[in-house]
């Protein structure tokens, strides 16, 4: 049994975990059952959307019972809603009746057309039954019409990755670099695509925008890594000029430098230091691209 | 300056001044409250947020495109601009004019829109006016010219008082506006008892939805972007970068050690 103040910081908890988007879906499913089996009067209206996360969270961690349960009460509240239809229709997913769930989020479709959610959730029924090519016929379309959804254009930029299409997912990456200038993450997933692509211009676009994710924030390790892999990429391509060379090869030096001493300073005051220092170095080592 | 300092009886103040605050105050809140009840979801087109969206991705194109390569700005602004296939030039939407008087969804709001912010003014200003009237209530704490006089001094016929002195309707007035910020501190943002916001919406008529047309704004937007050139920010980022230090001290020393354990 928890006393007022343990079931006020839950409830704090649950919040934080909502508007931060976790998915650490066990802790939630703990964490809420308990809230709402002992605690549902003292919630208030609260408690509605408690029952809709932790039901997203039972279904993550197939716990088909809490989600009925929940289900039942919110459908009871709200008899007519098209989220709570949504909700029904993730269970279904879940359960895999791919085809009842389809024909749900239509009838949600045709009641109201402008209804995000409902074609979103059909895409990602394409992509579970691994219809990839489908789901991206679907995501275009979708996105044609609703050009400013980021969560689409990420998931599309997943999608042409694992289709190997790396000049669609670069334009993907290019839309919410756009949006979000001052993610260094997107910035990086963009650098890395470029530098699959391959080919010098493709290296120094990668070059610049590994650059620019370390310039938006100087801890992003695997930036610095990618910086010192293109550039290092590109010294030993036979076809630049000297200059370029030089440069590239400055980077390179430079990006190593910075790498040993973050491992440098991440270590300090451990035992293994030493070790682990070396080991950067000689994986440095073993990193550089040579013309054999 | 004129007049001579007045004092007025404290029971002006307990009688008057405070009941006219809550008065207003109240009123306001059961405003929000009505307007809440009586609202009704507004349908929305598919066409509309499309189009919406659509000129939103351009803005934020004219305002970052320097984040992106070169190729890829020309590339999009060719999809917007293109004198022949480009989407501001292609698409002409079909406008259907709509006209206030005999749109039945747009009356039916506005005049439920009047209803509950306009009469309710109207009635409790007239009511405080006949109530409240023959007597000063407060003083503004700023010099103000005749002309003045008889729009706050409604009720008193005194050629020699002083401006300042303002009647219980003005006080009312004042009110209405100030108590504005209150409302936000209770009722959260975008509340229904926000009257001025909403004469505001009225005095400049842009309907929310942007449907009166769509036409011009993509107009207006594809000249926007014919103006704009693509001036790449990442020119000399490896430069800066390199120039300075990553600065990584006490970044790392606590994380490794959760991270370990």
């Amino acid at each position: 049994m928890l006393s007022v103040s343990e079931m006020l910081k839950m409830r704090d908890k649950l919040r934080k975990w909502r508007e931060e988007n976790y998915r650490n879906s066990e802790q939630i499913v703990d964490v809420g059952e308990e809230l709402l089996n002992e605690h549902a009067s003292k919630l208030g209206d609260d408690i509605w959307i408690i029952y809709e996360q932790v039901m997203i969270a039972a279904l993550d961690c197939s716990r088909d019972d809490l989600a009925w349960s929940c289900l039942q009460e919110l459908k009871r509240q709200f008899p007519d809603s098209h989220r709570v239809k949504r909700l029904a229709g993730m269970r279904l997913e879940a359960l895999e009746r791919y085809e009842d769930a389809n024909k749900l989020y239509d009838s949600i479709l045709q009641d109201d057309p402008t209804n995000t959610a409902a074609r979103k959730r059909k895409i990602s029924i394409l992509r579970a039954q691994g219809k990839s090519s489908e789901a991206i016929r679907e995501l275009n379309e979708y996105l044609e019409q609703f050009v400013g959804d980021q969560e689409a254009w990420h998931e599309l930029s997943e999608l042409y990755i694992n289709e190997h299409d790396y000049a669609k997912a670069a334009f993907c990456l290019e839309e919410l670099m756009m949006t979000n200038p001052h993610n260094h993450l997107y910035c990086e997933q963009y650098a890395e695509v470029k530098y699959t692509q391959g080919g010098l211009e493709n290296l120094e676009l990668a070059r610049k925008y590994f650059a620019q994710a370390l310039k938006l924030n100087n801890r992003n390790m695997r930036a610095l890594f990618g910086l010192y892999m293109s550039a290092s990429h590109i010294a030993a391509s036979p076809k630049v000029s000297a200059k370029v060379k030089k440069d590239n090869m400055k980077y390179g030096a430079w990006a190593a430098s910075q790498i040993s001493r973050a491992y440098q300073m991440a270590g300090r005051g451990k035992k293994e230091n030493k070790c682990s220092v070396k080991a950067v170095e000689e994986m440095l080592e073993s990193m550089q691209i040579t013309m054999s | 300056m004129a007049g001579p300092e007045l004092l007025l009886d404290s029971s002006i103040r307990l009688w008057v001044v405070l009941p006219i605050v809550f008065i207003t105050f109240f009123v306001g809140v059961l405003r929000h409250y009505v307007t809440q009840l009586i609202h009704n979801e507004k349908k929305v087109d598919l066409q509309q947020v499309s189009d919406s969206q659509v000129l939103l991705h351009s803005r934020i194109l004219r305002e970052n495109g320097k984040y992106l390569p070169k190729q890829s700005f020309a590339m999009r602004k060719h999809y917007f601009n293109n004198p022949e296939t480009g989407f501001f030039k292609k698409v002409k939407r079909k406008v259907i004019p709509k006209n206030p008087m005999t749109d039945t969804s747009m009356l039916t709001d506005m005049m439920k829109g009047n209803l509950t912010n306009v009469l309710p003014m109207i009635l409790i200003g007239g009511w405080i006016n006949w109530a409240f009237s023959g007597f000063v209530t407060t003083k503004v704490p700023f010099p103000l010219t005749l002309r003045f006089k008889p729009m706050l001094q409604r009720g008193i016929e005194l050629i020699s008082l002083d401006a300042s002195w303002v009647s219980s309707a003005s006080w009312y007035f004042l009110n209405v506006f100030g108590l504005r910020s209150m409302y936000t501190l209770i009722l959260g943002q975008d509340n229904g008892a926000d009257q001025s916001r909403i004469m505001q919406s009225q005095m400049t008529g842009a309907a929310m939805a942007m449907s009166p047309d769509p036409n011009k704004a993509f107009k207006s937007e594809w000249e926007a972007l014919e103006i704009v050139e693509h001036k790449w920010a990442l020119e000399n980022v490896e430069e800066e970068l390199v120039c300075q230090d990553l600065n990584f001290r006490g970044l790392f020393k606590a994380e490794v050690q959760v991270s370990v354990d």
